[in-house]
């Protein structure tokens, strides 16, 4: 009911005088009614309301190193955290060339299987882009990514990895770079220029050739920065996260890490801690050697519990806050076929997963997305007792006599048999001298007889690896909260990018 | 009604009105961000950060004073991710290999720094080898002072490396030191 109508509803006159008034009263109606029906909206969907979203990488995790992962540590009929999430999908990783359009585009050309920077890219920054790029599109041009845009927005931001933080995945959110090789701590015309795709070499003061740790410690990006790398920052960059009014646990001016127990006594809005001087140590090294100097690094789920506790610190002041986190030695462990420290990075990476979901419970007003950026090494879990082609003389057998339903060639009189040139026993046992060995390796469950152990063809776990590259297979998408329904089904890495930013609300 | 009385109710209904705007939040209805807000968001200049004007040096290089026929190695911030090996020098070319022991991915980026000195034990001249893997290589060839190229399956830690005595210091160097101040893997 507008002004006037209330004055006629009174017996009033309208005159010029309370006309006047009239205009102020509909105005300040008028708002209260939007107000209301936005706070209407928001009071009724406040249940749902996204205010933080903790985005959760597993580096190089496919879904068969959920699936190891969950049955070694809890059996067939056991569950990873992560797979207890209500949500579940499957995310298409691909890349593109250099200078491709994107999909649909009549010069698309894509790459099927991507590296860590231009998945972490598409859903940073929601373009297609080219291996190795970071923060640009497939001609090299800056996009902004969603942790820019989030900061922008007035969120609190974090950014949490196991691996050097100038790596990629963390990389990708608080950076832009032709080449993900330009880490730092200083420029290198190699690693950072790329002439073929800019025509000339670039200013060095243009950012995307300036040394990734040199961004990230002036950007003010993340506010919240945990992980590896020391080695990539220097004097300069210590006191440039000082004046940007970081607390700085460790220094990168003495190339002094900080410690478990340094984050734990962390404060303040901005923290900057880095406890390796490259990437972290893996689990079971830490686990099998307390006494070293690296058992005090902090865990991936301890760096995720510190980083929410400053985040949500801050959520009186904030809209809310957005935080990444990447268990990065799932990768590095798949590239050098290591099973056993795999399964214990992605257990690492599920525990951290834990973390983030019990905030969210807790909270209320949380999405908790669990992805990875692509599948590493072709991981799979192989028939107890059989063996793979890796350590085959010949293929396995394709005869066709004739037969049409066959249909194939070419013709394999036999079966194949093991090389023993290839094939030097289980990797974690008898094969473990022979690094020519491509057998597999063998892991009890708790499925098995408490006698049964590691490495025995009586383990009921045997996993192999196909390569020591990353595959092109889609991922696995997990998720919890608000708004985890739209993480369900296919979709595409670039998909993330828009349904994060649509929830934060900061879409371009 | 009286105006008075008029005003008096309006007065009183706006008032209502504006407390109850501000008790439903003030963020109750927010604008979309534009594209331009978008763009803005990127971080790409920092004022306080002098621009690049030299490829990557070591520091210690010019300290070093090795005696005539000895090969050091120079101190880097990378030390402690690689093994050198077989390093010699024949008056004319440092040759040698670095064992990646930190990671077992791609070597994305690696430069080897060398210093050569005379008799004295002065730096009279550097020379430098450069391993770049541009994505989209062939994994055939391998890349080496600049070149694109690739590697042969799986990711090789291994770098072997040659770097010659420049022009300038050609007869005077005795002795060399090599360092690395640049490793990137993948």
């Amino acid at each position: 009911m507008g002004a006037g109508n209330l004055l006629e509803e009174t017996g009033m006159r309208v005159t010029s005088r309370n006309a006047g008034v009239a205009v102020v009263v509909t105005a300040v109606l008028a708002g209260t009614v939007t107000a209301g029906i936005g706070t209407a909206a928001a009071a009724g969907t406040d249940e749902g309301r996204i205010k933080n979203v903790i985005y959760l990488v597993g580096d190089g995790m496919g879904r068969t190193h959920v699936t190891a992962a969950s049955e070694r540590y809890y059996g067939a009929a056991g569950q990873l955290n992560m797979e207890k999430l209500p949500a579940v999908g499957q995310v298409s990783t691909y890349a593109v060339e250099k200078k491709s359009g994107q999909p649909g585009a009549a010069d698309f050309h894509p790459n099927y299987v991507t590296d860590s920077a231009s998945s972490a890219t598409a859903w940073s920054s929601g373009v297609k882009t080219y291996n190795a790029a970071l923060g640009v599109d497939p001609t090299g041009e800056v996009v902004p990514t969603i942790m820019e845009m989030a900061k922008q927005a007035g969120y609190r931001t974090g950014n949490v990895s196991t691996a050097e933080i100038t790596d990629a995945t963390p990389a990708g959110q608080m950076s832009h770079a032709l080449a993900r090789g330009c880490q730092g701590p200083v420029y290198s015309a190699a690693a950072c220029q790329d002439a073929a795709l800019t025509g000339s070499a670039l200013p060095t003061s243009d950012v995307r050739v300036t040394p990734i740790a040199d961004q990230i410690a002036r950007n003010g990006t993340a506010d919240v920065i945990l992980g590896g790398g020391l080695s990539r920052f220097d004097a300069e960059d210590e006191k440039a996260l000082r004046d940007q009014g970081y607390t700085v646990i460790g220094s990168p001016a003495s190339q002094t890490v900080a410690t478990r127990s340094d984050l734990g006594s962390a404060s303040g809005e901005k923290v900057f801690g880095l406890f390796n001087r490259g990437n972290l140590t893996v689990e079971r090294s830490k686990q099998q050697n307390p006494s070293a100097p690296q058992a005090q690094e902090p865990s991936l789920p301890e760096m995720t519990s510190g980083a929410i506790d400053l985040l949500s610190d801050g959520g009186r002041r904030g809209k809310g806050f957005y935080l990444q986190v990447e268990g990065a030695l799932i990768d590095k462990r798949s590239h050098a076929n290591d099973a056993a420290q795999t399964l214990e990075e992605t257990k690492a990476f599920d525990d951290a997963v834990a973390v983030a979901v019990d905030y969210a419970k807790r909270d209320g007003h949380t999405l908790v997305i669990v992805t990875a950026d692509h599948e590493c090494a072709g991981f799979n879990i192989i028939e107890k007792g059989s063996f793979t082609n890796a350590e085959a003389a010949t293929p396995p057998g394709n005869v066709d006599s004739g037969n049409p339903a066959n249909d194939s060639t070419p013709s394999r009189p036999g079966s194949s048999a093991k090389d023993p040139n290839r094939s030097a026993g289980i990797v974690n046992a008898p094969g473990s001298a022979d690094p020519r060995n491509f057998g597999p390796a063998t892991f009890r469950t708790p499925d098995d007889p408490t006698a049964v152990t590691d490495g025995t063809p009586e383990a009921s776990l045997w996993l192999s690896y196909l390569s020591g590259n990353h595959t092109g297979a889609d991922v696995p998408v997990f998720a919890f909260g608000p708004g985890s329904g739209e993480l369900e089904g296919s979709l595409d890495n670039t998909d993330l990018f828009d349904i994060v930013s649509r929830d934060l609300r900061v879409q371009r | 009604m009286t105006l008075t009385r008029t005003h008096a109710a309006l007065a009183a209904l706006a008032v209502v009105a504006f407390v109850a705007a501000l008790a439903v939040g003030r963020s109750a209805f927010q604008a979309e961000p534009t594209p331009d807000d978008a763009a803005a968001a990127a971080r790409t200049s920092f004022p306080d950060l002098e621009a690049a004007s030299a490829e990557p040096q070591l520091p210690g290089l010019t300290a070093l004073q090795p005696r005539p026929g000895e090969v050091l190695q120079a101190p880097g911030r990378f030390d402690d991710r690689f093994v050198l090996s077989d390093l010699h020098f024949d008056g004319g070319t440092l040759s040698g290999a670095a064992q990646i022991t930190s990671d077992v991915s791609d070597v994305l980026e690696f430069e080897a720094l060398a210093g050569f000195y005379d008799e004295q034990g002065l730096l009279v001249g550097t020379g430098r080898f450069v391993h770049h893997l541009a994505e989209g290589h062939d994994h055939e060839r391998a890349d080496h002072v600049g070149d694109d190229g690739g590697h042969a399956g799986p990711p090789s830690e291994h770098e072997a490396f040659s770097i010659p005595v420049p022009a300038e210091a050609a007869g005077r160097a005795v002795s060399a030191a090599v360092g690395v101040p640049v490793l990137v893997n993948e």
